[in-house]
């Protein structure tokens, strides 16, 4: 199609603009994060203070609260996916009664507010001794990533090659053979794409660690970043510093495997 | 039609299901704490096994974090079956926290909780720390403290009365709410250190016309205004009302000319243009980074904030309360959060011990060393010159010839709420002086006749 | 004999009729067992536990629709829940307006960069809200960078205390939503608008159509789909907002920021009213489903 190099001179400063509105909060936490943390560090007249990360990670406990995190959100992970697949495989290749029954349950747990059943939980996780261990934080993770999760493979098995399932089964393989020697293999760009949304969700999930683990004991970086605000009275670089530690993860594989967050989100969104 | 009868009643079915398990009411089947049976109790620790001793304070500021810190590493030494096991936390944070903390199964040994009733009080009423009493006897705490002190952790076993009772724990700290100041600020205006609150008015106003920024004030979290209103509502009510006022007692009344008065003070503070503009939407801890950047003349705050703002600030920092109509000094003070024992706790004995040890006489001299205002042995204590020499003269003038008066939030359990959004609305000047002692009064009001 | 080749060839045909009925529910079982358990049930337990009066500690008292009543009449619930509304429009209203200009802007002419661009515009949501908050909160500081912009303008009348200001406090939230949710909104747009057949606008422009006309004629309607789907999930996103508050204002100055998720989380741990909150989480749902519904009717309508 073809545009004038006026208005493709627009497009290109409308681009920097909204990336720069975008950029702009990341820049003024990265400045602040390297600048000095107090007024005798100021007058030592260095630009760059590398060494806050360092002291962020100490002061701020983030070895402990990134520990807990790992430890959460791979038995969140490693969980949730494998019961998404079965239970999408299910759901995806086989006819049985009661399986549109099954889907709307699970749908509905996509969007159903975590303050909808935190209250309640709690209180029964309380009286069977769940809070305050990773099992606690995690287990409402794992029904909530369960939800979207079985949709997600739902959607990826309805729509691989029913031939192919055919011709296994009559060369005798059973259905679970077919889901892991045929179906996960080739699938693995969508269970990629499952496995980076269930960390991406585990790793910056607020509301339920800081309900279910009361004594602190279980606190996840995000929940240490908070308290760490109130916790640091002497200024802001530590805090900025403890920040970009924690988002940190996430980024990271966001900016490697970018296409599979997007797609994972655009495409998880598109309901039937 | 087959496969929607089929349909139906599995959706019946998960329901029933559903039903089943959530047969019970909430509030049953959880056990009622069962209070354990108090065996006797001992003062020596030595020969408890391996024990790890949860702690939770909000001891996060330099001073305070330093004193703790050097403490807990002294009484590990003296038992070194004894772990700790540290959570601190900012006094916001220990506040949303502690509730769901306490009534958790797994819940910290030794709390540091907020004498009002809002939360000591509420945790007395559900059963969920531990009378002292025993305790106080076996380690003279009676003899350590004065009654005074003690009174402000002192509530009836249902917590309908505060400051007469059981003791539920004891604090380290004295606190004394006054005005900080820079001084070479003070000298380029050519002010001396205003001696009442007429003086303190005229050099604001001095400080206003010189264009400078007279007062420095951080409320995003809604309670900092209450320690700007607490000294000043001594300027205008009498002692005694406060301390009903502040402990939810009944007889007295937020509906007065005098409380109205304070307030009018107050907003006419804001209306001058004496604070620091967008006060509401300033971090607490960013106000008295600003005094310690010379950005302000003056600040008012509790002497916890003196540890932080000497070390930035060296000796341009001073401190003084300015004396009400009658010569005398009276201001909000009292004690830090006195650590109490949670009725979870697993060894009493071990948690009393600790709270002895961090109270006790030569730990007054650590606090002291610290940068800390010691709530016992002050006279002793007292460094001879810099900021602290200001705050231990004006602890020892209020508490022996003046009135240390009560935190106003301690009046009832939604009093924190009520005053802080009240102080952010009339410093917005959203409502007008008599609107603001209004609600005041209905939240006070209610309780008091609830409570009876 | 004749009925099992029956059922070979409806196998076939349907492709995996089983013979043993039970097998799906065994792939289905861990799912169904964790999912319920840890979500259902508490959702049960929620509605069960809105229709009591407890302190979290003590025994409970059967209110009825008390906790329900006292949603209507207490103000500042109501006033949270209007809050949500204006939240809507910044996560959700105003991010879509944002978006389906941009996206048509950069759909129209192929400019370089755009995969770069895309990356870039999508990382708010990636950042946990936590941190997000943290930032803001620096940002919108009385002396942070925001009014320091300002002031560098010249627009030294409009600083405030974006955070402690009752007028402004609340849609400065809001912004920090628009902030996070323009990315999302914009690449599903673009993804949405790459598909429209180029000849549509190639017609479009013969008949003489100019860029405005193109983009109601053409553009809107072929996104409808996808303006449903990022209005659902930035609305959710809008009605889940707890974090974000909970680090920036904690509902205040006063109350002009409170919102239902907080009101949950503060009412059941802080103040000690489980029912209530329970109640405020159930009618949180109820929202959410309803605004999902109409969304996506209106979304099929068209």
């Amino acid at each position: 199609m073809k545009t004038s190099a006026l208005e493709r001179g627009a497009n290109y400063v409308i681009l920097i603009v909204f990336a720069l509105i975008v950029l702009g909060p990341v820049g003024v936490i990265f400045t602040l994060a390297v600048g000095p943390q107090s007024a005798s560090v100021a007058r030592e007249g260095r630009t760059f203070h590398w060494e806050n990360f360092v002291e962020a990670w100490e002061v701020g406990r983030f070895s402990q609260y990134m520990l807990t995190s790992v430890t959460v959100a791979l038995l969140v992970v490693v969980i949730a996916v494998s019961a998404s697949i079965l239970a999408g495989y299910a759901l995806g290749t086989m006819n049985f009664r009661g399986s549109t029954f099954f889907f709307y349950l699970f749908l509905l747990g996509i969007m159903v507010p975590t303050e909808a059943f935190i209250v309640p939980l709690y209180f029964d996780m309380r009286s069977i001794g769940l809070t305050n261990t990773v099992w606690g934080v995690a287990f409402p993770q794992i029904a909530m990533s369960i939800a979207f999760g079985t949709y997600w493979m739902r959607t990826y098995f309805r729509s691989s090659s029913r031939a192919m399932i055919e011709a296994a089964r009559l060369d005798g393989a059973g259905s679970m053979r077919v889901l892991w020697y045929i179906l996960v293999p080739i699938g693995r760009p969508a269970i990629l794409t499952l496995v980076l949304l269930t960390f991406m969700w585990t790793w910056n999930e607020f509301l339920i660690p800081l309900v279910m683990s009361p004594n602190g004991s279980v606190r996840t970086a995000p929940l240490g970043l908070a308290f760490f605000q109130g916790q640091y009275t002497q200024g802001t670089a530590l805090l900025a510093a403890g920040a970009i530690l924690v988002a940190l993860p996430v980024v990271v594989l966001y900016i490697f495997l970018q296409r599979h967050f997007i797609k994972g989100m655009l495409e998880g969104a598109v309901r039937e | 039609m087959k496969r929607n009868t089929r349909l139906a009643s599995m959706a019946i079915g998960s329901a029933a299901l559903l039903l089943g398990l959530a047969a019970c009411a909430p509030g049953t089947g959880q056990g009622d704490d069962a209070p354990e049976s108090d065996g006797p109790i001992s003062t020596d620790i030595s020969g408890v096994g391996e024990t790890t001793l949860t702690v939770w304070d909000q001891e996060v500021r330099g001073g305070q974090n330093e004193q703790i810190e050097q403490l807990n590493a002294a009484f590990e030494e003296k038992y070194p079956n004894v772990t700790i096991d540290r959570v601190s936390q900012a006094f916001d944070d220990l506040n949303t926290t502690l509730r769901l903390a306490l009534t958790d199964t797994d819940a910290p040994d030794v709390v540091q909780a907020n004498n009002g009733r809002n939360t000591m009080g509420a945790f007395v009423e559900a059963g969920q720390l531990r009378a002292l009493d025993d305790y106080a006897d076996a380690y003279g705490w009676t003899d350590r403290y004065t009654e005074s002190i003690l009174q402000y952790s002192t509530y009836s076993e249902d917590a309908a009365v505060f400051g007469d009772g059981n003791l539920y724990g004891l604090p380290q700290v004295g606190e004394v709410v006054g005005v900080f100041y820079s001084k070479s600020k003070l000298s380029e205006l050519g002010l001396d250190v205003p001696a009442d609150w007429s003086e303190f008015d005229d050099a604001l106003a001095t400080a206003k016309s010189a264009g400078e920024t007279p007062m420095l004030l951080g409320n995003i979290e809604q309670w900092p205004a209450l320690h700007v209103f607490g000294p000043l509502q001594a300027g205008y009510v009498d002692a005694e009302e406060i301390t009903n006022l502040g402990l939810g007692n009944s007889g007295a009344s937020w509906a007065t000319p005098e409380n109205v008065e304070a307030a009018s003070a107050m907003q006419s503070w804001v209306d001058s243009g004496y604070f620091n503009s967008g006060a509401n939407g300033t971090d607490y801890d960013a106000a008295w980074q600003s005094l310690a950047a010379g950005d302000g003349v003056f600040l008012i705050g509790g002497s916890w904030l003196a540890a932080d703002l000497a070390d930035a600030m060296g000796d341009d920092l001073g401190f003084f309360v300015p004396a009400i109509g009658d010569g005398s000094l009276a201001t909000t003070g009292g004690t830090g959060l006195p650590f109490t024992i949670t009725s979870a706790a697993e060894n009493t004995d071990v948690a009393a011990a600790y709270i002895d040890f961090i109270t006790s006489d030569s730990a007054m001299e650590i606090i002291a060393e610290t940068g800390n205002l010691p709530v016992n042995r002050t006279a002793e204590l007292a460094p001879t010159s810099g900021v602290l020499a200001d705050v231990y003269s004006a602890f020892g003038e209020v508490t022996e010839n003046g009135s240390l008066l009560p935190y106003l939030d301690y009046a009832t359990p939604t009093f924190g709420e009520t005053l802080g959004q009240s102080l952010q609305d009339l410093l917005d000047g959203r409502v007008t002086p008599e609107e603001f002692t209004e609600a005041l009064e209905a939240d006070y009001a209610d309780f008091v006749e609830s409570n009876e | 004999m004749s009925s099992a080749v029956k059922t070979d060839r409806s196998a076939t045909a349907r492709s995996g009729r089983l013979t043993r009925p039970w097998v799906p529910f065994a792939y289905l079982a861990p799912a169904l067992l964790l999912y319920g358990l840890f979500l259902l049930v508490p959702l049960g337990r929620a509605a069960q536990f809105s229709f009591f009066e407890w302190d979290g500690l003590g025994a409970s008292t059967f209110v009825g629709l008390d906790n329900y009543v006292a949603i209507v009449q207490d103000e500042q619930l109501r006033e949270a829940f209007w809050h949500a509304l204006v939240l809507i429009f910044f996560y959700a209203v105003l991010p879509l307006i944002i978006g389906l200009v941009l996206a048509a802007i950069l759909t129209r002419a192929n400019v370089r960069g755009m995969g770069f661009f895309r990356t870039i515009i999508f990382l708010p949501q990636v950042i946990a809200m936590v941190v997000v908050a943290v930032i803001w909160r620096q940002i919108y500081a009385p002396d942070g960078p925001l009014n320091g912009l300002l002031r560098l303008v010249g627009l030294d009348s409009l600083t405030t205390a974006w955070l402690g200001d009752y007028t402004w406090t609340l849609p400065a939230v809001g912004l920090i939503g628009t902030w996070v949710s323009t990315g999302l909104v914009t690449v599903l747009l673009m993804a949405g608008m790459a598909k429209v057949p180029r000849d549509l606008y190639e017609a479009a422009r013969l008949d003489g159509a100019g860029a405005v006309r193109e983009f109601f004629s053409i553009t809107l309607p072929s996104v409808r789909g996808e303006i449903t789907v990022a209005l659902t999930l930035t609305i959710v996103a809008a009605l889940k907002t707890f974090d974000l508050v909970y680090v920036t204002t904690r509902g205040g100055p006063g109350t002009s920021t409170t919102v239902p998720s907080y009101e949950v989380y503060r009412r059941a741990f802080e103040l000690g009213e489980v029912g209530a909150a329970a109640a405020v989480g159930i009618v949180l749902t109820i929202i959410v489903f309803s605004i999902n519904a109409v969304v996506n009717r209106i979304g099929e309508k068209k």
